[in-house]
């Protein structure tokens, strides 16, 4: 039963890091929080499940498809809304309320062309479940598992290794001085809205096989990983997986040894407990302005 | 040796308010020179907007550089034609490491080779820099972090740069420091045009310079030419403060 919840708790909380993720990855390149994070994965996940059963195209395929195109998504509303706002130089807020529109834009926009009916993914792999030990595990979980640590992988070697990953940390830092460097950070600000859309989407393509695919699919999600970017410590990609985790696994803990009612409350108890105890997060230096 | 840098008329206005009034400056290639003036003069206005790093909305009149017009080009396209600013108050970024700091620099380039050389220059050239090479930028002393931040500017290979108060809140002794390496930068063959409130040394050490009052330009001579007029010497060296 433990083992069992175990991986049932990493593989919600997989997902939730992956769009905690996309939250550090907006809040630190632009110092704004984004409410559509949520909607993004469901619009992955119906692209998805769209693309290989209706296209009949490979999953990994599929996955890859989806992800690039909400990362093009991402970038277009970094562009064309974030963008133009910051110009205009209206207040943060008003820019995060625009994200509360774009989230039920999308919201509503996959309902529009997806239909209300929850999908579900055909078997994806010729196996149900894979034996670990002594527990049989579903292989949707276990490869939901691997490919979002591997992503996880990747991100961190991408942010901290490459010139561009170097350059968009940069940028995040000192937009001014990023600019003197050559750098074009409004290019790399819509880069990192686009990774943050891409990884709701893959957590989309993740989760979808397992849950179905249906149009509130990611609104919970959505909120329990801002709680698990807080939890983490908000803006750090490494706080953000474990925060995603760790919210993952002590739910799926409570509901299945104690009262599933508590399920969907405890990763805000856990966030207002955060908030009050511990408000840099497990990873953050710097919640507290001072 | 032609111009390098040029501005004609320029103006900068934030909204309705005009910073700098027209003025017309030029500095040649080769050349080192020095733009002095108090505070809220416009020195920095000036500086961010030839690198592009202020609105475009607000400029009037015409920058150019290399022979093309920059003044409504975006930053990073100006700091790709070779044109490399060290802004006021040691912009370094913090939570890189030195040399991801200085490989920032370099973002523009793609020869792996003149790079690591050019690296290795500025190592040669700051030791302190190569000492420090993993520690994170926002650690370093103030003098550390401009010499980081000039090591930045120097190894996109540019053809001027451009330094916003080198001295800003440094010691004495690193400021001769900056400043000596300035000065070999230059005749390295980099132009350079700096911005500095502590005249007299901006006076030793550039070839030319300019009075900026206001938002406009008051005097233009030599440098030498500069340390002898009475203004300058009561104004900005500081003689004569009690007669």
């Amino acid at each position: 039963m433990f083992w069992q919840l175990l991986i049932s708790g990493l593989v919600i909380g997989s997902v939730y890091g992956l769009i905690a993720l996309g939250y550090s990855l907006i809040y630190k390149a632009s110092g704004l929080m984004t409410f559509a994070q949520g909607d993004l994965l469901t619009l992955g996940a119906f692209l998805g499940v769209t693309l290989y059963s209706g296209l009949n195209l490979p999953f990994a395929v599929s996955l890859v498809l989806a992800v690039l195109l909400a990362f093009f998504l991402g970038m277009g509303v970094e562009k064309f809304i974030i963008r133009r706002l910051l110009d205009k130089k209206v207040m943060a807020i008003y820019i995060v309320l625009a994200t509360i529109a774009v989230s039920y834009i999308i919201q509503n926009g996959t309902m529009l062309g997806f239909g209300t009916k929850t999908l579900y993914f055909p078997a994806i792999f010729p196996f149900k479940t894979i034996k670990i030990g002594s527990i049989s595990v579903q292989t949707e979980s276990v490869v939901c598992i691997i490919v979002a640590v591997l992503c996880m992988l990747v991100l961190h070697f991408f942010m901290s290794k490459t010139k561009l990953g170097t350059a968009m940390r940069a940028a995040s830092m000192d937009r001014l001085a990023a600019e003197a460097r050559g750098i074009d950070v409004s290019l790399t600000t819509g880069i990192t809205w686009g990774l943050a859309a891409g990884l709701a989407a893959l957590g989309g393509m993740l989760i979808g096989p397992v849950f179905g695919v249906y149009t509130t699919l990611g609104s919970t999600i959505g909120k329990k990983g801002s709680a698990a970017a807080v939890t983490g410590g908000y803006g750090n990609m490494y706080g953000a997986m474990v925060g995603g985790l760790l919210l993952g696994i002590v739910e799926t803990m409570v509901a299945g040894l104690w009262t599933s009612e508590l399920k969907d409350m405890i990763s805000y108890i856990i966030l207002l407990v955060f908030l009050f105890l511990k408000p840099t997060g497990l990873f953050n230096e710097r919640a507290i302005q001072d | 040796m032609g111009v390098l840098l040029e501005l004609h008329n320029f103006q900068y206005s934030y909204g309705n308010i005009k910073v700098v009034k027209g003025i017309d400056l030029y500095v040649n290639e080769g050349e080192m020179v020095t733009l002095i003036g108090a505070n809220g003069a416009g020195k920095t206005t000036t500086m961010q907007t030839i690198s592009g790093l202020t609105e475009a909305r607000g400029v009037e009149g015409e920058i150019i550089f290399d022979g093309k017009r920059i003044d409504k080009m975006k930053g990073n396209r100006i700091a790709r034609m070779g044109l490399s600013q060290v802004l006021e108050g040691r912009h370094v970024f913090s939570k890189l490491t030195v040399e991801e700091n200085l490989m920032n620099g370099a973002y523009t380039r793609k020869d792996k080779k003149g790079i690591q050389e050019d690296l290795k220059k500025i190592y040669q050239r700051f030791p302190r820099l190569l000492e420090r090479k993993h520690q994170l930028g926002g650690t370093l002393s103030g003098g550390e972090q401009q010499m980081l931040a000039i090591g930045q500017a120097l190894i996109a290979n540019p053809k001027m740069i451009l330094l916003d108060e080198p001295s800003l809140g440094l010691a004495p002794i690193i400021v001769d420091e900056i400043f000596e390496a300035i000065k070999e930068i230059n005749r390295e063959g980099t132009t350079v045009l700096f911005v500095e409130q502590n005249s007299h040394i901006a006076l030793t050490t550039a070839h030319r310079g300019y009075v900026m009052q206001t938002g406009q330009i008051v005097l233009e001579d030599s440098c030498e030419a500069l340390m002898n007029n009475e203004e300058v010497r009561r104004a900005y060296l500081g003689e004569d403060q009690e007669g």
